[in-house]
């Protein structure tokens, strides 16, 4: 900005601080008493010219294979499978709402056979080079802005985490004598399964995609993956593994695609040699002949309707003493000969069930990415609709007062919008060290994608609920789609680990990292907690603005909170141990302390990869965030100028937000009215 | 002195009345007929007429008395396109930016004309190409007849279809757009009503009547003026060989995420079935410049996600890219090779589209690091009615 220009700037915020916000200079002139009737007026033309490039924003918040994303946006608007509809004169890809679960599973397998069909998905399985996973995530991410009952994205997300119950993967009809199958988790075979499955699978999976899915979770456990009950034996007579299902809890549950679609399923269970128990392995099973039949001795059952995402056919299913070939045996770990005997090179199971485990940590990265992006949509449309929606007018015959100018509505939205810019490059920290892991790495990837994940989805279901009531009336509808949303991302809380799992487990690596310190005599190293090896910062007591908003000061108070919440945890585990406790049913005790202390942790996290982004930008737009992030903390009124171009910088097209964020009189006109079931 | 002031003046006057003949205006009650009158070059744009419609189409605006504007062409064109020798020449023989000037008040008409607030009927007669779609399409009626031929042929010269293109085309059905903006691909006045280029088809011979019914009525809104047209209007039926009828074919190929894959994905098709339009896209495809058909598929892709106004600027920065001729001169070699030699045979430099770097294309797509550059301005439009937005 030059000089001058700043010195306007400066003086407008002045002004709009002398001048109460309902005459603000940017105001349009509409007059209650000459027009009794409302018009739109839309506020990309009545909003003062963005003070940075949008478009470079854009970059900074997406990061990468922007191309990429908006050739999956184009790819979504000019499909009918996408459901297209006219409101105000403007397309809205928009749910079907009035579709029944059915439907909504059958269009579904539609939408993801014409992404496969127009090459969306090359690469996906078979293509493991950063650039790549970079691609998956990033379709990812856009995929989901068309999330509802009935979509796609969701299905996208699912194609690519190798996790927990709820998948879905694509089947290509030409291809049906090819057997072949196509793991939905993105990449479950990848991960645990070695040449022999990849050579098998992964390119016919990816091209032609038979439809597989991955039960993990049962009935009985979540979570605990290791409190799972499917028992596998070995059959060396016959060289083959058989799976049972040995009690009701044991059933598998929320298998996604399971109810209609897949051929073939990873199958998580116990395995037991020789009477032996070797611990959790995971199987490749066929479970419907490519007709559709289900085969004998397995028994499927669907999980019915659920509060969102009823697109993805979740299912339940049975295992009576199903034969499969040793080779099915995904061996990343472990295997077993033909003769029966277990062979692996981790000796100790707890270690061999964490190397097992560790790729399940892509799906928690995804799901963090996807939360954020769902908060911008609903930011996106609620600031967009505070900017022209108006509410009471401060003195008879002046202008009602739009929404975003009284400083209450503001307060509700924008941290929640700073946070969003702040937790935007935490993901892409959490996405570049997930695309350039290596076997060191995987510590740090587990605590920060568990902390962030916890943190991102429970920020996403707390902005939703804001922006839905921000929009009044208006949010209750699902075609403005804030509210839907809600219904369609709650489960992220819960699914590739329950959010207070998560948390716990990352308070249990620092008390972790925290021992290993002391006891070694050595200094902290790694998860950041490298500033308890530092003097407590000092917080000086009379706080003024200038230090409030300085980088350092907000560092420190992170630090401290962090320090304090984690050497209060260690005593408090301590001391229920000194009494002799166990030190599992001391974390169990600590658990208040634990929980505050992995979202110390996480937010620690996010304000340190934000001031880390802030500085690898020497100039322009992140400039502003940076100014946006500082303003937040006291003048949202200094942010109001901005709140435009912020959301517009989030790159969201139109089409995937909602009438309310563009037009919502006409679109509510009687003639709209007319066309529209 | 006084002689040579004297014929100054003259040639000035003279210069004015020829080049005042190049739009004829008409006055007919609430109606303003305006008339691209180049016949010879088949009403190509001149910088003058860019001029000359600005200025009229902004003081109609303001003219309570104006409510229609009737827009067609003298003789066989509706409108040909953009005059590019005239920029052209001035490019080459000096400042790059004299020839950007031209650009600039095009794509500011262009924006006009979207953003207008009172109906304008353009009768397309004849030839629309180019710079004559970005005069009618972006208006409310476009009267298309049986002697309609419309094309987006700029990929075979070097350039991209620009005038507001990107977002016109991005927003017909399915990728279509793509298929026309690429290939260059022709269409008649049925194909182009049943696209949505047109919003009318009516037969030439009923076009004396339909201008006189709507000189003579008083219009109240644009609503009036459709059903007028209505009246004359027929619905055709598209050609038995119409590309129009392959439009599954064309979204399959030409939603492809790159211009190679758009090829390869119609070369497939075309060894499954021998269809005279896919080995003429294929065809076109082979002989456009590659650098044109890369910018142009971002273009058009980014222009569907864009309002009016930022395709307009987008459009504005990758057209002062071709023709400084700072990343591929094409332009200069297409001009040549249509214009100037007509040998048809233009050798494009990159010449094959792997050759054209993701980072070429980029540099299409940013800002001209040229001192005083500007980003296109448009004029502010705070004032229009909703219904207007909506074409927004």
């Amino acid at each position: 900005m030059a000089s001058s220009d700043r010195v306007t700037f400066r003086t407008q915020i002045l002004n709009r601080h002398l001048r109460p916000s309902h005459s603000h200079t940017f105001s349009p002139p509409v007059s209650v008493s000459s027009s009794p009737c409302l018009s739109y007026i839309p506020p990309d033309l009545t909003e003062p010219a963005s003070s940075f490039d949008t478009k470079e924003m854009r970059a900074l918040l997406d990061a990468h294979n922007i191309q990429d994303r908006d050739w999956l946006f184009n790819l979504m608007i000019q499909s009918n499978l996408f459901n297209p509809k006219l409101r105000g004169h403007r397309v809205f890809v928009c749910p079907d709402y009035n579709q029944s679960m059915e439907q909504q599973r059958e269009i579904n397998m539609r939408r993801i056979e014409y992404l496969l069909d127009r090459g969306v998905f090359k690469g996906w399985l078979t293509d493991s080079s950063e650039e790549s996973e970079l691609r998956k995530v990033a379709f990812n991410e856009r995929g989901v802005v068309h999330l509802d009952g009935a979509c796609v994205g969701f299905s996208l997300n699912l194609l690519v985490s190798p996790c927990d119950g709820l998948k879905i993967r694509s089947s290509y009809p030409h291809s049906s004598k090819r057997q072949v199958l196509l793991d939905f988790r993105g990449g479950a075979i990848q991960f645990f399964g070695t040449k022999r499955h990849h050579d098998k699978w992964l390119k016919v999976t990816e091209d032609l995609g038979i439809k597989g899915c991955f039960s993990m979770t049962e009935l009985g456990h979540g979570s605990n993956v290791r409190g799972i009950e499917t028992v596998t034996t070995y059959d060396p007579h016959t060289g083959e593994f058989v799976i049972n299902t040995p009690c009701e809890s044991a059933q598998k549950y929320w298998i996604g695609g399971a109810a209609k679609h897949a051929t073939h399923t990873i199958v998580f269970s116990q395995l037991k040699i020789e009477g032996k128990d070797q611990g959790v392995h995971a199987f490749i099973v066929p479970i419907r002949d490519s007709d559709g039949n289900v085969y004998p001795n397995i028994r499927i059952a669907d999980c019915g309707h659920k509060i969102g995402l009823n697109g993805v056919d979740n299912g339940r299913i049975w295992f009576d003493n199903v034969h499969i070939p040793r080779e099915n045996l995904l061996n990343s770990v472990a295997d077993v000969s033909p003769d029966g005997q277990y062979l692996s090179a981790i000796k100790d199971p707890d270690q061999r069930f964490a190397a097992f485990l560790a790729p399940l940590t892509s799906g928690r990265v995804m799901i963090a990415v996807t939360a954020i992006y769902i908060s911008k949509i609903g930011l996106a449309i609620a600031i967009r609709y505070a900017l022209s929606r108006r509410a009471f007018s401060l003195t008879p015959n002046e202008p009602e007062v739009l929404l975003l100018d009284y400083p209450s509505h503001q307060r509700r939205l924008f941290p929640l919008l700073a946070k969003t810019y702040a937790m935007t490059f935490a993901g892409n920290h959490l996405k570049s060290v997930y695309v350039k892991r290596t076997p060191e790495t995987n510590k740090i990837i587990h605590v920060l994608s568990s902390g962030l994940k916890a943190t991102l989805t429970w920020h996403n279901m707390r902005t939703l609920q804001e922006c839905r009531e921000a929009c009044g009336g208006q949010g209750l509808k699902t075609e403005n789609r804030v509210g839907n949303l809600k219904a369609e991302f709650d489960v992220q809380s819960t699914f590739e680990g329950d959010n207070n799992v998560l948390m716990q487990q990352v308070s249990k690596a620092l008390l972790g990292e925290y021992l290993a310190a002391r006891k070694q005599s050595r200094a902290f190293k790694g998860l950041w907690l490298e500033h308890m090896n530092e003097p407590s910062p000092v917080i000086l007591p009379q706080l003024t603005s200038s230090s409030l908003r300085s980088s350092q000061f907000q560092t420190d108070i992170f630090f401290l909170r962090e320090r304090d919440l984690l050497n209060r945890f260690v005593a408090e585990v301590a001391a229920h141990q000194k009494q002799g406790r166990s030190k599992e049913h001391a974390f169990v005790l600590g658990h208040l302390l634990a929980e505050d202390l992995g979202r110390a942790f996480a937010d620690k996290a996010i304000l340190l990869t934000f001031i880390e982004a802030e500085a690898n930008v020497s100039t322009g737009p992140l400039k502003n965030a940076a100014a946006a992030r500082e303003e937040v903390m006291k003048l949202c009124s200094e942010l109001r100028p901005h709140a435009l171009a912020l959301v517009s910088s989030f790159g969201i097209p139109g089409a995937f937000l909602s009438p309310i964020a563009f037009d919502w009189i006409e679109a509510n006109s009687w003639p709209s009215s007319q066309q529209v079931p | 002195m006084l002689s040579k002031s004297n014929h100054v003046l003259s040639f000035a006057k003279d210069l004015h009345s020829i080049l005042g003949k190049q739009v004829l205006v008409e006055n007919r009650k609430f109606v303003q007929i305006l008339t691209l009158n180049r016949p010879k070059q088949l009403n190509v744009l001149s910088s003058y007429m860019v001029s000359r419609l600005l200025e009229l189409f902004l003081a109609y605006e303001q003219d309570p008395g104006v409510r229609l504007i009737i827009l067609k062409g003298n003789g066989r064109a509706f409108c040909a396109g953009g005059d590019l020798a005239s920029p052209f020449q001035r490019i080459t023989q000096g400042d790059w930016r004299l020839g950007a000037d031209y650009f600039w008040k095009e794509y500011n008409l262009n924006y006009v004309i979207r953003t207008y607030d009172k109906p304008q009927v353009s009768i397309l007669n004849g030839i629309v190409m180019g710079g004559g779609a970005g005069v009618s399409v972006h208006g409310r009626f476009r009267v298309a007849t049986e002697n309609t031929v419309f094309a987006m042929p700029e990929t075979a010269s070097g350039l991209f279809p620009d005038v507001g293109a990107s977002y016109f085309l991005s927003r017909l059905p399915g990728f279509f757009g793509e298929y026309l903006g690429l290939t260059g691909a022709r269409l008649g006045g049925a194909e182009m009503l049943a696209c949505g280029l047109a919003t009318h088809f009516v037969p030439s011979v009923r076009l004396p009547l339909l201008e006189e019914e709507l000189c003579k009525t008083f219009l109240n809104d644009a609503a009036c003026v459709s059903q007028i047209i209505a009246k004359y209007a027929e619905k055709p039926a598209l050609n038995k060989k119409s590309a129009y009828h392959q439009v599954d074919i064309i979204n399959k190929c030409f939603s492809r995420g790159t211009v190679e894959e758009v090829l390869s994905s119609l070369e497939i098709e075309a060894a499954k079935k021998n269809d005279d339009w896919i080995s003429l896209a294929i065809q076109s495809l082979k002989k456009a410049s590659p650098t044109s058909l890369k910018i142009t598929l971002r273009s058009i892709r980014d222009g569907r996600l864009q309002g009016i106004d930022q395709c307009l600027v987008r459009e504005y920065r990758m057209i002062c890219h071709v023709i400084r001729g700072d990343i591929s001169r094409d332009i200069f070699e297409g001009v040549r090779a249509m214009l100037i030699d007509k040998d048809k045979n233009p050798k494009w430099e990159p010449s094959q589209l792997d050759l054209v770097t993701d980072s070429m294309v980029d540099g299409y797509f940013s800002r001209v690091d040229d001192k005083g550059w500007e980003d296109l301005k448009l004029p502010s439009r705070t004032n229009y009615p909703p219904s207007t937005l909506a074409k927004l």
